[in-house]
């Protein structure tokens, strides 16, 4: 049988067949972080004496709540740090963290043909390197640090191919909106998503990572992207320098159960309207006439209501999904010289992307426009420690998961492109870029200068 | 392995793991105590909770405990008192971390599961894979016969620590 990228992958790590259709699948790398570590770390340590198949393995970080808020996330933090320690596991602290979908490609952990877990969701992302790369639970997690394996159903694999190239105001979280769309909020399920075509060979590692980070979203086991030159160079300039793997490609009419294609060149700038990231509509349109009842009533919408109508209280530039340096780049350019109208925070996902974003600027830009500018944690994104909503507030965000309550109780999110969330925050409401006057001229002065004048105004 | 009792339906499509519990209760190093904070992302969560006191049972829609991988949302309905769900389908993480703990997920197509949203009492016999519901005809359902184990006899990472010598031997031979 011609296979797909995801059968030789899995293939190639397949310790045992086990019975019910499930096998004994060999992982590379175990990522560990402080939300779901702790309880399998201390597991292992009271009934397994503490020994982990290959700590080189593990790497291990604080990122969700970083720093900790309180002491009950300080413990939860201060049970990794010395259990990584004790274990002599790859640490990144606070200070050198960044959310762990960021930090594993940038220092070059992940390498195509890798098998990468974590008891997190959106480990997915890493699919973008043409890894085998999924999220778990916590038991499955500490398995997995235990025996080197995990226990999984082999899933089904769905080719998604994305034809033509992306206009030049689409960007991948568009395209990873349309796909869910397209496919259905729970039409991944039981399938990896295989993303092959022109658009996709012409998208950025950070562009892949975007793609495959929401491949969750449309309940896939993860998403996968085949290795090629771009892969190559990002790797090549990450710290490790990975050299030491090879790329692999699905077989030229490889069988997959099912295929769906997608026009690129008829992607656009979309947004969600409800509270699954399936639903969701080109930005110059309108919540549709048949939209779930319980999705508008939580919304707070009505059917037809125009979503550049839809006036929002606050908006959020980040996560796993849209805190690389490109996204900020994007952002940057929508900020320059604008100011925003609602309370706007923007948080790299790593340190090292926010100090690269400073060496170039890009903080400036935010300030000037009046944006927070943080350092690097999950934060907004899942509501548990800054830039929580409050019941009734709506939030036009970068990142992945439109839930009720995700980002607060009772706060409802829209999700959206960087660059869209960018206009938004500048018009204080659902908005592209697009929509924008060009800045003031007083205002494109160099940033040192508007820096001044910003404090000469507070002053 | 009878796990019976009173029915909870909540008859809704999507309840993701926010809303079974939400991130804000994710500050545990342990797995305890979630019961309290079970469904409270659901925006009728403590009503529906209250209507059904000690309810066993879950009846819930498609796509069940999709979203993150915490497997805090299997821990707060076991805690809570649930032993089984049952829904038309489950998403991937949630339907392994429901074996792992002992959590009965059974998948039954949408328009039994309807017929079983309003029944008072279901006992489910998990070796035999069947269940009545108010003491009526056995309805038959099927479990993944790997992970079947787990609910009956606990054991996950036992079964996973056994297998080590074999991971070596393969990764070896790699
Ligand atoms: S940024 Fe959000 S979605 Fe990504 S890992 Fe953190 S909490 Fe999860």
């Amino acid at each position: 049988m011609r296979r797909s990228l995801f059968d030789k992958v899995w293939d190639a790590h397949v310790v045992e067949e086990l019975p019910g259709g499930n096998a004994l699948v060999f992982i590379d790398l175990v990522v560990a972080h402080e939300i779901t570590t702790p309880p399998g770390a201390i597991a292992i340590e009271r009934e397994f004496g503490d020994r982990l198949y290959e700590p080189d393995r593990i790497v291990a970080m604080i990122d969700h709540v970083a720093p900790a808020k309180d002491s009950a996330t300080a413990l939860q933090a201060q049970t990794v740090r010395t259990w990584a320690k004790r274990q002599g596991i790859r640490f990144h602290d606070i200070g050198d963290n960044g959310i762990c979908h960021v930090i594993v490609p940038e220092r070059g952990y992940v390498t195509p043909g890798m098998t990468v877990c974590c008891g997190d969701s959106h480990t997915c992302t890493l699919g973008a390197f043409g890894a085998f790369a999924l999220g778990i639970g916590t038991t499955a997690q500490a398995g997995a640090m235990l025996a080197g394996c995990l226990i999984l159903q082999r899933p089904k694999v769905m080719r998604v191919e994305v034809t033509g190239e992306l206009p030049r105001d689409a960007t991948a979280k568009d395209l990873a909106l349309t796909v869910i769309a397209t496919i259905g909020f729970r039409g991944g399920t039981g399938y990896v998503l295989e993303y092959t075509g022109s658009a996709i060979r012409a998208l950025t590692m950070e562009q892949r990572m975007t793609l495959c980070n929401m491949a969750i979203e449309a309940g896939a086991t993860t998403g996968i992207i085949a290795a090629d030159a771009t892969t190559t160079a990002y790797l090549a300039a990450t710290p490790s320098a990975p050299v030491n793997w090879f790329a692999q490609a699905a077989d030229e009419d490889a069988e997959y159960a099912a295929t769906v294609t997608i026009d690129g060149s008829a992607v656009g700038p979309v947004v969600s309207w409800g509270t699954n990231p399936g639903e969701c509509a080109p930005i110059g349109g309108s919540v549709p006439s048949d939209a779930d009842a319980t999705s508008l009533a939580y919304m707070d919408l009505r059917p037809g209501q125009p979503l550049r109508s839809i006036a929002i209280d606050q908006a959020f530039i980040g996560s796993c999904t849209n805190s690389r340096i490109g996204d900020l780049r994007a952002a940057a350019e929508v900020f320059r010289g604008r100011r925003v109208s609602v309370p706007t925070i923007v948080t790299p996902g790593s340190q090292a992307v926010r100090r690269q974003a400073e060496r170039e600027g890009l903080h400036d830009i935010f300030q000037d426009a009046g944006a927070l500018w943080t350092h690097s944690s999950c934060g907004p994104c899942l509501g548990m420690s800054m830039g929580v909503l409050a019941p009734g507030m709506r939030c036009v965000s970068s990142s992945n998961r439109n839930f009720p309550g995700r980002m607060g109780d009772g706060g409802r999110v829209h999700l959206a492109a960087p660059v869209v969330v960018a206009a938004s925050a500048i018009l204080g409401r659902l908005a592209s870029p697009a929509e924008l006057e060009p800045p003031s001229v007083a205002l494109s002065a160099s940033s040192g200068e508007r820096a001044a004048s910003a404090t000469a105004v507070v002053a | 392995m009878i796990v019976e009792g009173g029915v909870l339906a909540i008859a809704r499509a999507n309840i993701d793991t926010d809303q079974i519990i939400p991130a804000r209760y994710l500050t545990r190093i342990d797995a305890n105590g979630m019961g309290e904070h079970c469904f409270e992302g659901l925006p009728d969560g403590a009503a529906l909770l209250s209507s059904r006191p000690g309810a066993a049972i879950l009846v819930t829609g498609e796509n069940f405990g999709c979203g993150s991988s915490r497997e805090h949302a299997a821990w707060a309905l076991k805690d809570r008192g649930f032993r089984a769900v049952i829904a038309p389908s489950f998403a991937r993480i949630f339907l392994e971390n429901a074996y792992t703990n002992a959590l009965v997920p059974v998948a039954l197509p949408q328009q039994v599961v309807d017929e079983l949203a309003r029944a008072q009492h279901i006992a489910i016999d998990v070796a035999a894979e069947t269940l009545r519901a108010d003491g009526g005809e056995p309805i038959a359902f099927a479990l993944d016969p790997l992970r079947k184990q787990f609910v009956l006899g606990g054991g996950f990472m036992q079964y996973l620590a056994a297998k080590i010598p074999s991971v070596r031997a393969w990764e070896a031979a790699r």
